[in-house]
């Protein structure tokens, strides 16, 4: 079967085609340029390289989340308009864990993937590597660099950096405290490869079931919360 | 041909499928008014994020409601301009996949020029040329509609726009989000001449264009002033006066300019056109000067997909299409 994956959900706009778990195209646009105008004519170009047609497609895996809040919404929106097009079913995979299958997903490593959050805060979570797949040790979440130091601290292992926070991790973290390894740069970035092998053997849904986990609300969510917190 | 068409640029998603420009088979559309209520406008972020949860189920309702199959969709048009953007972004990469997968025509629509062609809908008799006051909650402009998609900007708001003037006032006054309906229903209460506020004329350079930000100050200006010295607003008599204010600006230029042009039909579209003040001097206004008046129904003024749909048909007589690259825009020249 094929599979289509997308990620858009940081300044790296990528797509690739898996067939069955074999990938037979990827691509990375790591430029900054508008997503909206770039993913889906990359996907495009990919499909028609391949001599394939966008009604081959059998699935599509997207990253829901975390990430730019706009970001997520072109790749998602573009996973649902093909895939309700085409009634296939569509697996949204957490950014993070795809970044964890699309870096050295070595037996024993210790990954620490992370995005910058803003704010003080990163997009975090750490896995382990077992029989070459990425283990979650943690659920997503946004968190200080302070209490991530502590956790990384506690566990007591040395961490490979992955994901556009990674140099803020490197740079933010006590180093004389706790082992960091900033993973190479073509391995750190989000990409739809990671996307791809993450949603292997993950349960696919209808485009309508797809929910974003931005992890985050919206800013005048926070402030109104903040406020009655207040009164 | 059956056109699939989406709006995403601001507070309400909307699918609906439209047949040969004129005829709506579906016109699906999910307000988000209840979202935005209490933060007393539309908060973007909160707009993007709805728009994205709703809009296959939209799709599907539409669907169902045409009877048609997705083979049976000629092509796919959605607004790609303008907007708030993380919202149209929505919308356009919905639609864009979707033609894309379904392997027929993408066609970007103009959120004016969508909101204009709401008249075909409701006209089957009207055809260009003719003159449209185009009046929202984000956008106030007159256009010399000379052809389907062959159109020129007479005039527009330097500052805010008619809709946004409701908005604001309705706010201060306490009637809540949007402000357009309740303003028109208090204002039926009261005397407008109740209060005397500027007209928003502008008088450099453009005699078409229009001003409403001086307005919207003199009613939040009243407000507070009667806040402070603990007097009575008669609020009826100030909804009153501020729609007779909005009105007369609006239906003097757009009468100016179709003497001007020599055209005998005018149209008004968008939101603010739902206002029965501004609806009635209208009529007046082209009665008196034999000129005929085309108003879209209620549920035609709003934000609908069946508007893209009509327009998107024209766009695509034009050759307006474009591929899988199109991107949205929050400001874009109609």
């Amino acid at each position: 079967m094929l599979t289509l994956a997308l990620e858009s959900s940081a300044k790296a706009a990528s797509a690739a085609v898996f067939e069955d778990e074999k990938m037979l195209a990827f691509s990375i646009q790591n430029a900054g340029l508008t997503h909206s105008r770039t993913l889906l004519p990359m996907a495009e170009d990919m499909l028609k390289n391949l001599g394939k047609a966008p009604a081959d497609i059998g699935r599509v895996a997207v990253s829901r989340g975390p990430g730019s809040f706009t970001g997520l919404r072109i790749g998602m929106a573009e996973a649902k308009g093909l895939c309700w097009a085409l009634e296939k079913p569509v697996v949204g995979v957490s950014t993070l864990e795809a970044m964890a299958w699309g870096g050295p997903v070595l037996d024993g490593q210790m990954l620490c993937c992370a995005m910058d959050a803003r704010r003080g805060q990163v997009y975090n979570a750490l896995f382990t590597v077992e029989g070459g797949k990425p283990v979650r040790l943690t659920q997503d979440r946004a968190i200080s660099i302070g209490e991530l130091e502590s956790e990384l601290i506690a566990r007591q292992e040395p961490w490979i950096l992955l994901g556009d926070g990674a140099e803020l991790c490197f740079d933010t973290l006590d180093r004389s405290q706790v082992t960091v390894f900033l993973a190479p740069e073509p391995l750190r970035v989000q990409s739809a490869r990671g996307v791809g092998l993450a949603a292997m053997g993950k349960e696919a849904v209808p485009a309508g079931e797809l929910l974003p986990q931005y992890l985050r609300l919206s800013q005048a969510e926070r402030e109104r919360l903040a406020k009655l917190e207040k009164e | 041909m059956k056109i699939l068409a989406v709006e995403s640029s601001c507070d309400e998603t909307a699918v609906a499928v439209v047949e040969d420009g004129r005829k709506i088979l579906a016109d699906e559309i999910f307000s988000q008014v209840a979202l935005h209520e209490i933060y007393g406008g539309v908060v973007p972020e909160i707009a993007a994020r709805s728009h994205l949860e709703v809009i296959t189920l939209l799709a599907d309702r539409a669907l169902e409601k045409a009877g048609i199959g997705r083979k049976d969709i000629d092509a796919v048009a959605c607004t790609y301009a303008p907007g708030l953007i993380g919202a149209v972004l929505v919308g356009v990469n919905f639609a864009k996949s979707a033609a894309l997968a379904l392997g027929v025509p993408l066609i970007p629509v103009h959120h004016i020029r969508g909101h204009i062609a709401a008249n075909y809908l409701a006209f089957p008799e009207l055809e260009p040329p003719f003159l449209c006051l185009a009046i929202s909650g984000g956008n106030t402009m007159l256009v010399d509609v000379r052809g389907y998609t062959d159109m020129a900007v007479l005039g527009r708001t330097r500052d805010d726009a008619a809709g946004e003037c409701f908005d604001k006032s309705a706010r201060v006054l306490g009637l809540g989000y949007p402000g357009g309906k309740p303003i028109d229903d208090l204002s039926k209460r009261g005397d407008d001449r109740a209060y005397d506020l500027p007209r928003p004329w502008v008088n450099d350079g453009n005699p078409y264009d229009m001003s409403f930000s001086g307005l919207k100050t003199a009613v939040v200006n009243l407000a507070h002033h009667a806040q402070q010295t603990g007097q009575e607003l008669d609020k009826p008599g100030l909804a009153a006066s501020l729609c007779r204010a909005v009105s007369e600006s609006l239906v003097g230029r757009t009468m100016a300019a179709a003497e001007q042009l020599g055209y005998d039909k005018v149209a008004v579209a968008g939101g603010v056109a739902a206002n029965s003040r501004v609806r009635a001097d209208f009529e007046a206004a082209c009665r008196k000067a034999g000129k005929k008046l085309f108003v879209p129904p209620l549920r035609l003024c709003g934000d609908n997909g069946a508007m893209i749909g009509a327009q998107g048909y024209y766009e695509y007589l034009a050759g307006h299409t474009a591929g899988s690259d199109l991107n949205a825009y929050a400001t874009m020249e109609l």
